[in-house]
């Protein structure tokens, strides 16, 4: 599994994987909607499985002396690793941006504030898209753009119902809302819960995904 | 124990079967998988790495496919029709990234592959020519030591001067280093220079599974002036020719008064089977 995660990082990666990651940086931008970042997270996951398909990967990487079914969670892992990467550099500048702008500054109007339970929302985002596009991609990895449209509308949706949270129950309008320093157990609550769906739907995504690769014609 | 044995390798597509295909691949020999395009050659080989999802049983110097998947392939050494894979990347970022997978990679003989090749690995994929890019499949298979070397049509596309080349370095692999070969062509002049033993595939099914000499002298190629001559004669395969008909005949049956016979080649003998759609031409069996 290291070799084949290698693999990915070596020759499947897309050039956007690395670039999206800085675009935890967004989190700076006033009063938008920061799950937002992780639909381009989703977005290069999308051209690492478009570029992989175009370089012959797949047909590449089964000839190789692995078990075929672990051909889809090498890649689902390395995508999740990028993930996690984002996730954290979000947190992290989320962070600084708590510390050096002024709390009525932090107040986000457009969503969650960039602190640590919009990291819950990010992770529920990012294990929704992982689920749906990863079981329909290895349907038939020759088609990667009815999975990612199914996925990026769901994501999409999911933004748009974590928005109209932020603005309708109290819950999100305001424990959720605001720094890390205020309601902090709450929001720690909302990260665990996010990043709990995430393990769990992209662990589904994973066994989903190699039990139809297994049945696949390559 | 054989290098390869395929048994009941089965798989169906909608309007084609891969049917019960059977055979198998000697040590130190060197295999042609004929048949004519759509006959089932590519689909036999993924079926043998497991690329498709066909039943049948695989077992590599007696490593079952779907038991021992890891074992197995690392003693072949797989080279697609080309190589056509990340034409953008680095040769020497896909050898690294393929060398790891195999824990007996000879970094030294591949580069004396590569030199001998005219090969730069500072080179793209898609700078090769398409015999660049087969030598460069070819290094990588037998670098990490492949016992059974398995190629799709790999010489497909290929000038008769690469041809020749990459039959000279097949040979050559097969005498120095014991590798067993089974490869794909529709190209029978490099079965004719390089192989032992020929699996014909027609629709799916295994027509012959024979030494290729064994298939050659079986059959002759007569000449008829009427087709209802040919027909008396049980020719196979009879197809109308610019002076009369034209069908084989098994060595063991007379030619009529007026025909006329010469040796048969392999295109004749995959031609007239191919008409005649004939199963149960396993010689041998």
């Amino acid at each position: 599994m290291r070799q084949l995660i290698k693999k990915e990082i070596a020759l499947c990666v897309h050039p956007t994987g690395y670039i999206f990651l800085s675009f935890a940086l967004l989190t700076f931008v006033p009063n938008y909607p920061y799950e937002m970042i992780f639909f381009f997270s989703c977005l290069s996951v999308f051209f690492c499985c478009l570029t992989a398909r175009e370089n012959g990967d797949v047909a590449f990487t089964c000839a190789l002396p692995v078990k075929k079914r672990l051909v889809p969670i090498a890649r689902i892992l390395t995508m999740s690793g990028f993930q996690c990467v984002l996730l954290v550099l979000t947190g992290a500048v989320g962070a600084i941006k708590g510390a050096a702008v002024p709390a009525e500054m932090y107040l986000n109007y457009a969503g969650l504030s960039a602190n640590i339970a919009l990291l819950g929302n990010a992770a529920i985002v990012l294990g929704t898209f992982n689920l749906v596009f990863f079981a329909g991609y290895y349907k038939n990895p020759e088609k990667v753009g009815i999975p990612f449209v199914a996925g990026g509308a769901l994501v999409v949706l999911l933004i748009g119902i974590f928005i109209v949270l932020r603005w309708t129950v109290p819950f999100f309008m305001q424990t959720l809302n605001g720094l890390n320093s205020e309601n902090a157990p709450f929001k720690a609550l909302w990260l665990l819960i996010g990043l709990t769906v995430y393990a769990v739907l992209t662990a589904a995504a994973c066994k989903i995904s190699a039990n139809r690769f297994e049945k696949t014609d390559i | 124990m054989n290098a390869l044995t395929v048994r009941d390798l089965t798989k169906t597509y909608p309007g084609f079967k891969l049917d019960g295909v059977s055979f198998t691949v000697g040590q130190g020999r060197i295999v042609g998988l004929i048949g004519a395009n759509g006959a089932g050659k590519s689909t036999t080989l993924k079926g043998i790495l497991r690329l498709i999802s066909a039943t049948g049983e695989v077992s590599v110097y007696g490593k079952d496919m779907r038991a021992e998947e890891f074992a197995a392939k690392q003693l072949i050494g797989y080279a697609g029709g080309g190589f056509r894979f990340y034409p953008m990347k680095r040769l020497d970022a896909i050898r690294k990234a393929y060398a790891a997978f195999f824990p007996a990679w000879d970094q030294e003989k591949y580069e004396r592959y590569l030199a001998r090749f005219d090969l730069s690995e500072e080179k793209r994929g898609k700078e090769l020519s398409d015999g660049m890019k087969v030598k460069f499949a070819v290094a990588l298979a037998v670098s990490h030591g492949a016992k059974l070397l398995i190629m799709d049509e790999p010489t497909s596309g290929l000038d008769p001067l690469s041809r020749e080349e990459f039959c000279d370095h097949i040979l050559g692999l097969v005498r120095n280093e014991g590798i067993s070969v089974l490869f794909s062509t529709h190209i029978t002049s490099d079965l004719m220079r390089i192989a032992d033993d020929v699996v014909y595939l027609s629709r799916g099914k295994v027509l012959a599974d024979c030494p290729l000499e064994q298939l050659l002298s079986r059959y002759r190629v007569v000449r008829f002036g009427a087709r209802g001559q040919a027909e008396a004669a049980r020719a196979i395969g009879i197809k109308a020719v610019k002076n009369g008909y034209e069908g084989l005949l098994e060595r063991g049956n007379a030619v009529p008064d007026g025909a006329s016979a010469e040796d048969a080649t392999l295109d004749s003998v995959m031609i007239h089977l191919e008409i005649a759609g004939r199963e149960g031409e396993k010689c041998g069996n």
